[in-house]
Order: structure tokens, then sequence, then C-alpha cells
């Protein structure tokens, strides 16, 4: 039996940030100011990091990544892409 | 390849805050991937594996260089203002290079500076979670750590990002 008074966990607060916390716990978030404030200010925190861009590294990346990747040859042996 | 090179490098540009030295760090780290595929276990996630591999470039980089003392708040050992002065990364006070604008345009917003003042493993386990929106169990294979110690360190991570934001807009 889930205590409905229970004040919301971390784990529940990240829960409810990604619209997934269980119904009994979002109705003592309805009715909780203490725990409204407190995921509010986690949901703020986490909608901010998940919005961080990706960066790319700079033109030829991948060029030079594999010019000092090694193939294998026919022999069996191992040699470095030109 | 193509498919990783932004997250891989991403996330070590957030890491060493330094773009040539991350993709320092991206190269050797898809070159390492690539010349040890033989070696990639498919038990575990591909993107996994790779994120390990750049994750420990970036630490053993910081360890090696203790980059991790140029904190913009100084060193987490510094005890007296003038060690806190002296191992504080100081903004704005050379002349800037077209690389350092470009750096400044990219890591200088709120959140990610607040990012930069986060110890390095709570950064790389804050920006698997919340970036790359990795579970707290595939963070803890990735960085092969407990996942006890995963959860406490992105929920302290998160309560200190709260906290610089929040010192912010006051």
């Amino acid at each position: 039996m889930i205590d409905l008074t229970m004040h919301l966990t971390t784990d529940e607060i990240e829960l409810w940030a990604q619209g997934l916390l269980p119904a009994p716990r979002a109705i003592h978030l309805a009715d909780c100011s203490l725990c409204r404030v407190e995921a509010d200010r986690e949901r703020k925190v986490i909608l901010e990091l998940v919005q961080l861009p990706k960066f790319a590294p700079s033109a030829g990346f991948a060029d030079r990544v594999m010019a000092q990747v090694k193939v294998p040859t026919p022999s069996g042996d191992w040699e470095q892409r030109r | 390849m193509r498919r990783y090179e932004r997250p891989v490098f991403s996330l070590l540009y957030r890491m060493v805050r330094d773009r040539a030295l991350a993709e320092d760090l991206a190269q050797e780290t898809f070159i390492k991937v690539l010349n040890g595929i033989k070696s990639y276990r498919p038990e575990f996630k591909f993107s996994s594996w790779i994120f390990k591999i750049a994750n420990n470039a970036a630490i053993d980089h910081l360890r090696r260089k203790s980059i991790d003392t140029l904190s913009l708040d100084g060193a987490p050992s510094a005890e007296t203002p003038e060690q806190v002065r002296a191992t504080s990364l100081q903004l704005g006070d050379r002349a800037e290079s077209p690389l350092d604008e470009v750096e400044s345009r990219e890591l200088g917003t709120a959140i990610e500076r607040a990012i930069a003042r986060l110890r390095p493993e709570y950064r790389s386990c804050i920006l698997l979670r919340h970036v790359e929106g990795y579970s707290y169990e595939e963070i803890a294979d990735t960085l092969e750590l407990p996942l006890g110690t995963v959860k406490t360190y992105i929920h302290r991570a998160r309560n200190e990002l709260r906290g610089y934001l929040e010192d912010r807009r006051d």
C-alpha cells in the first residue's frame, strides 16, 4: 500500500519530469506544495540539460581518424590506412 | 562512426572544455575503437563501449594534467583565498583567438558554465543521463561504477547545478 502522504523522492521527481510518475504519486504531488516547488526546480535543470546542443568536430575529422586505422591485408597482417 | 561523432565529441568537449583537445581525445577514442573492434563484447551496447573509452580518455587526461584543478572556483584542495585565486580558471584575461571565441560562445551559457563546475565524475554521469538519455544501469555499466554511486553522483550533480543556476537568477 502506497503512503500517499510521503513526499516524492528524487527518483520520483525525475519520473515526473519525464511524464512517468504513477498516478497515486501524482495525486500527492498535486496536493503537496512542498513537492511541487521541489519538482519544478528539478524539472528546470533537467530541461536545460536535455536541450543542450550536440557539437560537431571540425571538418575532416572522420578522414583523420580513418587515416590512422589499421586494416587487415590479404596476408592476414594489419596495415595502416593512407 | 558518423553516428557517434557528435555525441562522443560533445561529451569530451564538455569534459575538457577545449575544442582542440576534445578533438584529439575523440580521435584517440575512435582509433582505439576501430583498431580494437575485435575486443568488443556484444553483450554491451556498442555506444556504451565507445563512451566508456571516451570517458576514460577524458578522465585520464584530466588526472594527468590535473585540469580538474582548473575549476572556476579554484582547486578543491585550495584552503586559503590565495590558493583559491591561484587555482581558479580566469576567464577573459587574455587575448582571445578565434577558437577561444567559438569556445566561449559554445560553452559560455549558464548551464554550460555550471556543468564545468562539477567534479569530472559527476559531469560524465549527468551528461550521459540527460544529454545521451542513458539509464542509470547503462551508466553504471559504461563507467564501471556501482549503481548506487551513479544515482548519488547524478542527484548531487543536479543539486549542484540547481544551486549554481539559482544563484545566477538571484
